[in-house]
């Protein structure tokens, strides 16, 4: 101790002695560990552009398949809102298909859109080259990931093409009645839901050992963990989430099917359908419950905080300041995902289950509202006399800002028993997961892509086809949702067909129509992005290299965009955080990450 | 990956073989509270003794979790809290549903 | 700037601030694979968790009584009736082939092809032996004792639903473990591990590395059952 001390006092005299004025510390970067990776070269078209190894690539092929599936529950979602706004109006809308819209919709947005994009998509190409590292640690389970969430997907397409169409049990396919006649979809479709699941499982965990090992494994010298962008810190911690939680998805997929295929009796109970008895017997649907819930309730955070972490970067790159409280952002965004794990019975307040649980899980729910008001405070306080800019991806993180905060008061609501008890099964409900875990992370996605945009292909995207697409989905999403709080609070009851004559329904009746109108505008307007993204491929503004000037290392690779193996012959050395913008004292409006302090002297630096 | 220069640790023969025999001995004994009929609390508290001393030397010598950094061996084990609120939370929840089977079926409705 | 050397490092728990304060590696002298397949068997620990969790739901929440392990496991051995007999041989044969397994990985490391080689084929072996009398046991219960998923005539019908998925699914592992032991033998004798010669799918160089990975793998499948032997068989 003594040592150290006297050793510090010697250093700031000489320093102080010979400059007079602020020097940066001694540049300690420590030698690298292990050899550099070897690289899969690719020798023809296939091995390059289809089965590809390379990171980037494949994160492209996540996001492109993830847009496509995510279209078709786009569609999906017109199909349920024409039906509820203009009831017995369109013949090919019946009980059936409503439901099968709603179930197929509900999956294909949480799991096969979002949790593929943002972990599989944006992880994929981000994760290498943010922390510094030349691909994947395991290029070729990670195309082999890919082609399993394909096939995954193809599966779920199949499902609409069986007799009897795909399942309608609702998204969380609690049985007794997502396997019994009189469900749609109980004979074939919920059997390729299953499967289809599964398969994603599969192919993710492939996906996600990758990422994890290296994000952690894979760093470039000098990037320590508190140095990384807190997009790789949100998408790191959704993938544990994500690894840790889909097991129990997994062994519910696996027990449905064998009650479906060969007649166990894991979650059914003996049970009448039509008069008959059948031969099941002594099973727990509540055990169903528990276990889609161990995995659902992390979900919410595996599609949350991948959005939490891109966001705080839009924000600090488009405000030119650095993120507020850094390290708290970090510790918030560890402990939600830490608390998610005992918090899943919020969601079977009504189901009967053990009534003690209540005060538990309420006590937890509540206790995840405070690291996540910190995170809100951050993001404002970052903006907070910031040089905002406002670009796209700020309109969207700004949008974002707004609607979590809308999305997570309500989740406050919920989360207490008393008050979910009445509320659960309406459209507040639908309301509240719409906002917080819908049209927010949307947000971030929308955002990121007019962020990353240039860097994936070189080119801007249409500005004004940008400003139009962010003012009508996020008025269009307060259109969609607020009325649907109001529903809610007068008792619709959510997956109900038609409302009928109810009394209740008569302020219901317009409002649904408004909605549903709205809903048609906003979706359209997705079709005119998707026409931007396509069309500025090719014909868009070129971009110069490092247009926003940020400071992660995406954006200073030699080649621009990025090439295989990202960083040329020599990986950079990191000496900073990704947030020196404005840096007090120096003459740059913005430092890199991988500028040694001997390059910016005059820089008042924090070190980090 | 690690390089040429690495140095690996091997460890003696002698401590996997007395680990071995030692799990032997361990799951003779938890074979023998079946065969002699332990019943109730004993029996309950020696099986699970017996699996976690099992799976604690199969863990820390044969997959060589004795040896390595707490880095690793912390996120190996941190996230079994996770499974230990879910036992919990699913053991009163299963005595739940039998009281509430018991009380429908038998007392009746 | 000095050269890595893990030996240098703290140890105990203020290794663990160095060690996830650092730069590159949060697992400091971990290869990527063995870290790889270390989280691969935290997840694979959850499915098996959820399985075991769920058996515990079913037969605490079961009216109808649940059946008598140690009797249905039996066998009759020379007119003596041994509970658990199969069962006990089985946890014998699992626990040898993972003694012999961590002695292959040993010897891996000390480049000991050829000892290195014929431990892996007697843990391979080791492995059919378990899964040809785990074949015999599911065998001897569905057509001797007439057990199935869906039924079975000793009591709660939760107990063959559970008994072939959990078993089932320990089994699947086990088999797979067989197939990558014996691919992996070969390869040991085939010298690919000195050579570093490319590996078909990956053209990745070959490296004693993977002997240990494996072996992680094959020592958790030997866990796994640990539980299930006390969870099914013996609670």
């Amino acid at each position: 101790m003594t040592d150290e001390y006297t050793d510090n006092k010697i250093e700031t005299k000489s320093a102080d002695s010979s400059s007079g004025s602020y020097s940066p510390p001694v540049e300690k970067i420590p030698a690298q560990e292990a050899p550099d990776q070897e690289l899969y070269h690719a020798k023809s078209f296939w091995t390059k552009w289809v089965f590809c190894q390379d990171a980037k690539v494949i994160g492209i092929q996540y996001a492109l398949t993830a847009t496509a599936i995510g279209m078709i529950g786009l569609i999906l979602s017109w199909g349920m809102r024409l039906q509820l706004g203009f009831p017995e109006t369109f013949s090919f809308l019946g009980p059936a298909t409503y439901y099968q819209s709603v179930t197929m919709h509900g999956m294909i947005m949480v799991i096969y859109l979002l949790t593929a994009l943002f972990l599989g998509g944006f992880g994929n190409y981000l994760i290498p080259l943010m922390v510094g590292a030349r691909d994947m640690v395991f290029p070729y389970v990670n195309m082999v990931s890919y082609w399993m969430f394909l096939v995954a997907v193809l599966v779920l397409i199949a499902s609409f093409f069986v007799p009897g169409g795909p399942t309608g049990a609702g998204w969380t396919l609690y049985p007794p009645q997502a396997i019994l006649p009189g469900t749609p979809g109980s004979e074939m479709g919920i059997v390729l839901m299953l499967v289809s699941l599964s398969l994603f499982v599969i192919g993710f965990t492939m996906g996600g050992l990758n990422y994890v090992i290296t994000i952690l494994q894979s760093r470039t010298r000098g990037m320590t963990l508190m140095r990384m962008p807190l997009t790789i810190w949100g998408i790191f911690t959704a993938t544990v989430l994500a690894l840790l939680a889909f097991p129990a998805l997994f062994v519910a997929c696996i027990m449905m099917t064998l009650d479906n295929l060969l007649g166990t009796s894991f979650f059914m109970p003996e049970i009448f359908t039509m008069g008959e008895k059948l031969d099941y017997a002594g099973g727990s649907p509540i055990l169903f419950q528990h276990l889609f819930w161990f995995f659902g309730h992390p979900e919410v955070y595996i599609v949350a905080l991948p959005a939490f972490g891109i966001v705080s970067d839009l924000i600090s790159v488009h405000a030119r300041k650095n993120v507020f409280g850094y390290r708290m952002m970090v510790w918030a965004i560890v402990i939600i995902g830490a608390l998610s794990f005992i918090v899943w019975a919020h969601h079977m307040y009504v189901s009967g289950m053990n009534p003690w649980f209540g005060f538990f899980f309420a006590t937890t729910t509540l206790i995840i509202a405070v690291p996540t008001a910190i995170k809100v405070y951050n993001w404002v306080l970052t903006l907070w006399r910031g040089n905002i800019h406002l670009t796209i991806p700020m309109l969207f993180s700004l949008g974002f800002i707004v609607t979590f905060v809308n999305g997570g008061i309500t989740g406050l609501f919920l989360g207490n028993v008393i008050i979910d008890v009445p509320l659960s099964d309406t459209y507040f409900v639908v309301a509240h997961f719409h906002m917080v875990m819908g049209i927010a992370p949307l947000m971030v996605v929308f955002g990121a892509i007019y962020h990353w945009y240039p860097l994936i292909t070189g080119r801007h995207l249409n500005q004004t086809l940008g400003k139009i697409h962010f003012w009508v989905t996020f008025v269009g999403a307060y259109a969609i949702y607020f009325p649907m709080h109001y529903l809610g609070f007068i008792g619709v009851p959510r997956r109900y067909f038609e409302m009928y004559d109810s009394p209740y329904m008569t302020s219901g009746v317009g409002l649904n129509q408004f909605i549903t109108v709205a809903a048609l505008i906003v979706g359209f307007t997705q079709f005119l992005f998707l026409y931007n993204i396509f069309t500025s491929w090719y014909k868009g503004e070129t971009s110069e290299r490092n247009p926003w000037k940020a400071n992660s290392l995406e954006w200073h690779t030699p080649d621009y965009p990025p090439t295989h193996g990202n960083f040329g012959k020599e990986l950079p050395v990191v000496y900073r955080w990704p947030y020196d913008f404005s840096v007090p004292g120096s003459d740059k409006e913005y430092i890199p990450q991988d500028v040694p302090p001997s390059q910016v002297p005059t820089a008042k630096a924090e070190q980090t | 990956m690690t390089g040429d220069k690495k140095q690996v640790h091997t460890h003696k023969l002698g401590i996997y073989l007395w680990i071995w025999t030692l799990l032997f001995v361990f799951s003779f004994f938890s074979y023998m509270v079946d065969y002699l009929n332990y019943q109730g609390l004993l029996r309950w508290s020696l099986i699970v003794f017996f699996m976690l001393a099992k799976a604690g030397f199969i863990m820390a010598i044969f997959m060589h979790l004795y040896w390595e950094r707490w880095a690793i061996v912390n996120v190996l084990l941190w996230p079994m809290t996770a499974i230990g609120v879910f036992i919990a939370i699913m053991a009163a929840e299963s005595y739940y549903t039998f009281f509430s089977r018991m009380f429908y079926f038998v007392v009746g409705s | 700037m000095s050269q890595f050397d893990i030996e240098k490092l703290p140890k105990g728990s203020k290794g663990f601030m160095y060690d996830w304060g650092s730069d590159q590696r949060a697992f400091k002298g971990v290869p990527w694979g063995k870290a790889m397949m270390w989280i691969f068997l935290l997840s694979d620990t959850f499915i098996f968790s959820c399985f075991l969790i769920s058996l515990m739901t079913a037969r605490a929440s079961t009216v109808v009584p649940w059946p008598p392990t140690s009797d249905v496991f039996a066998l009759t051995v020379f007119g003596v009736e041994l509970p658990l007999l199969l069962i006990a041989i089985m946890t014998f044969v699992l626990i040898t082939s993972s003694g012999t397994m961590a002695i292959a990985v040993k010897y891996g490391y000390e480049k000991n092809r050829k000892l290195c080689g014929w431990f892996l084929l007697a843990t391979a072996i080791g492995g059919l032996t378990f899964v040809g009398m785990q074949a015999f046991e599911w065998s001897k219960l569905i057509f001797h004792d007439g057990v199935r998923p869906w039924s079975n005539p000793f009591g709660a019908e939760q107990f063959g639903a559970f008994f072939f998925m959990v078993t089932g699914f320990h089994g699947t592992h086990v088999s797979i473990g067989v197939i990558f032991l014996f691919i992996f033998a070969r390869k040991v004798f085939r010298g690919d591990f000195d050579t570093g010669r490319r590996g078909y799918f990956t053209s990745m160089k070959s490296d004693y590395e993977a002997i240990e990975i494996l072996g992680l793998y094959w020592h958790f499948v030997d866990l796994v059952w640990v539980f299930i032997f006390a969870f099914f068989y013996l609670w």
